[in-house]
């Protein structure tokens, strides 16, 4: 999955995989390999981050491949393999690599505003941020993530999609490089979603960060990324990747641009191919959620 | 489901229904008639004359007998100095134990070495049975004030570092992750996440323990207690007169409804979050 072309770029990438596994409970008879060999480079474009939207079916290692990324001490290190962003080895989790989880992880006891600022508040020495640059910082950030109206409520009085701005709010206003999504929008209605898409396209273009998206839709993955994985099992790698996926035009209504014939067409050539993991991974549902045994399925791995 | 409705009217509806609901006058009458039997018999057993009744009121003076015995409790027995020594022990018990399990709950909930090493004491302490701890501080504080403090301290310690360690336990790691990710470092991560959110549970946990150590003050007070509900309770049923343990067990009960609305006041005013709507 490495793409060679980026070795003849000066800038280093800003998400590297060299090699990647990692396996849980190693030597016992509940071990586990969650990612095997994984191993590819996303390039720093000067103006813009990639934008990666990730499918698989569950237990396919992409959560345990955010979380990685991420540097949780719960699973970090790899096993084996190194991971490196803008060519440095990662040692934990860090500031440069925001994340927004499915569950709502606004902090009860905070205000909108004071969970915005919360990132910046204890940076404060280390970023050297004043008290004014905070402050108005949290709240250009609210707005555009259309909280403005909302910055004294506390969580409990949002709705899911007003948390998820808040989540994203947050962890944008600390500017990283790479932003984790993992289900973010998974939680929520369909009109909510819709409008939490509409959302990330239109600010995405602000950031410059490069994000990895996690999710079960593939509406959404070919819809935001710029590249579609598939992930598999067992064990857990990149089984496909899709990169003439359409682009986003920030200003279009996500439900226009997903009823186009030719995004409609891409969703089904990433669906075929999902499915084609299914089979090869023996008995899984199979298109119409019917319980394929694994005798019956093909046993060709596929691509 | 269909006549869901309709049974929210009364108490007396014609069916018992799996979690039915029950309208506000119709909990009022319900609860009321298990208090009324109570009341009732207890008067019938002592109607009349004191050689003519069933029991001897020796053994069970009739209910207005025991509101009538109020001043001498009073007044004679010095009621409201008793309830004051009473109070001063569980805050002093109290306090002791929640600033020691505070920090060492916290600790526990946060690094797993310190839970790893104190968890072993916690659950062997908390099979305890409390009532024992009372010749235990005897021999160890003698009889004196230091004892029952230490008793009631000893007793709320055991029941409020599980209690403490439960809501630290329950903070969701969602809410470490994120601060993780926005760069907390350990000890950022203790104080504003673990500890910050933890908080109302702990504030949980004191008022049930709170509310515990008004039945504990009576073992407390078993012993050699100058002033204190327990005492009069000890004194009243040595030497009478008996109306005093009712009245006194009245009382606790008063207090203990009381002090637990206080907390629950405390816990508005300090997590305001909770309420907001």
């Amino acid at each position: 999955m490495s793409t060679p072309e980026a070795a003849s770029r000066p800038a280093l990438p800003v998400v590297e995989f060299r090699d990647v596994s990692k396996i849980f409970n190693p030597g016992t008879p509940k071990a586990f390999t969650a990612l095997e060999h994984l191993s590819f480079s996303i390039e720093d474009f000067p103006n813009r981050g990639e934008f990666i939207g990730i499918v698989g079916p569950s237990g396919c290692g992409k959560s345990t491949f955010l979380n990685l990324l991420a540097g949780f001490r719960e699973i970090y290190p790899p096993s084996s393999g190194e991971i490196l962003v803008r060519g440095k080895s990662i040692k934990g989790p860090g500031i440069d690599r925001g994340m927004v989880f499915q569950k709502y992880s606004s902090f009860p006891h905070l205000t909108v505003l004071q969970n915005v600022r919360f990132g910046m508040d204890i940076n404060r020495k280390r970023l050297g941020l004043e008290e004014k640059e905070i402050e108005a910082s949290a709240r250009d950030w609210i707005r555009r993530v259309g909280l403005d109206g909302h910055e004294g409520k506390y969580p409990h009085q949002l709705s899911g999609g007003q948390q998820q701005r808040v989540a994203i709010a947050r962890c944008l206003a600390l500017k990283p490089r790479i932003l984790l999504m993992d289900e973010p929008f998974s939680a929520l209605d369909e009109p909510t979603r819709l409008d939490m898409q509409r959302l990330l396209v239109n600010i995405w273009a602000e950031v410059e960060a490069t994000v990895f998206l996690v999710t079960h839709s593939i509406t959404e993955a070919v819809y935001l990324g710029d590249r579609v994985w598939i992930f598999c099992r067992p064990p857990g790698r990149i089984y496909k990747e899709f990169r003439d996926v359409p682009l986003p035009q920030p200003g279009e209504s996500p439900l226009e641009a997903q009823k186009r014939p030719e995004f409609q067409a891409v969703v089904q050539r990433v669906a075929d191919e999902f499915r084609s993991v299914d089979r090869t991974m023996g008995a899984r549902s199979g298109p119409n959620g019917a319980v394929v045994p694994a005798a019956q399925a093909p046993g060709s791995k596929g691509g | 489901m269909r006549d869901g409705k309709k049974t929210a009217g009364g108490a007396w509806g014609s069916k018992l229904l799996i979690r039915g609901r029950v309208s506000r006058a119709g909990k009022i009458i319900l609860g009321v008639i298990p208090i009324l039997v109570i009341l009732g018999g207890w008067s019938l057993l002592t109607m009349g004359e004191a050689e003519a009744r069933v029991i001897s009121p020796l053994i069970l003076p009739s209910p207005w007998e025991v509101v009538k015995s109020f001043p001498s409790l009073w007044f004679d027995a010095e009621l409201s100095r008793s309830i004051i020594a009473s109070a001063w022990r569980v805050i002093l018990g109290f306090g002791a134990a929640a600033i020691l399990a505070f920090p060492l709950g916290i600790a526990m909930g946060a690094f797993g070495k310190v839970r790893a090493l104190f968890e072993p004491l916690s659950v062997f302490s908390s099979y305890l049975p409390i009532p024992a701890l009372v010749p235990l501080t005897m021999s160890l504080f003698g009889i004196g004030e230091l004892q029952k403090v230490m008793f009631l301290g000893l007793a709320f310690f055991i029941y409020l570092l599980p209690l403490f360690l439960k809501s630290v336990d329950g903070v969701d790691n969602v809410y470490l992750q994120t601060a993780y990710t926005l760069g907390a470092t350990q000890w950022q991560s203790v104080k504003h996440v673990l500890l910050a959110v933890s908080l109302p549970g702990i504030l949980h946990a004191m008022r049930l323990g709170f509310g515990i150590g008004w039945t504990y003050i009576i073992l407390a007070e078993m012993v050699a207690a100058d002033r204190g509900l327990g005492q009069i309770i000890i004194i009243a049923q040595r030497r009478g007169p008996r109306e005093h343990i009712y009245l006194v067990l009245l009382v606790i009960v008063v207090i203990a409804y009381l002090t637990d609305r206080l907390w629950v006041r405390l816990s508005k005013a300090l997590f305001p979050y909770l309420e907001a709507k």
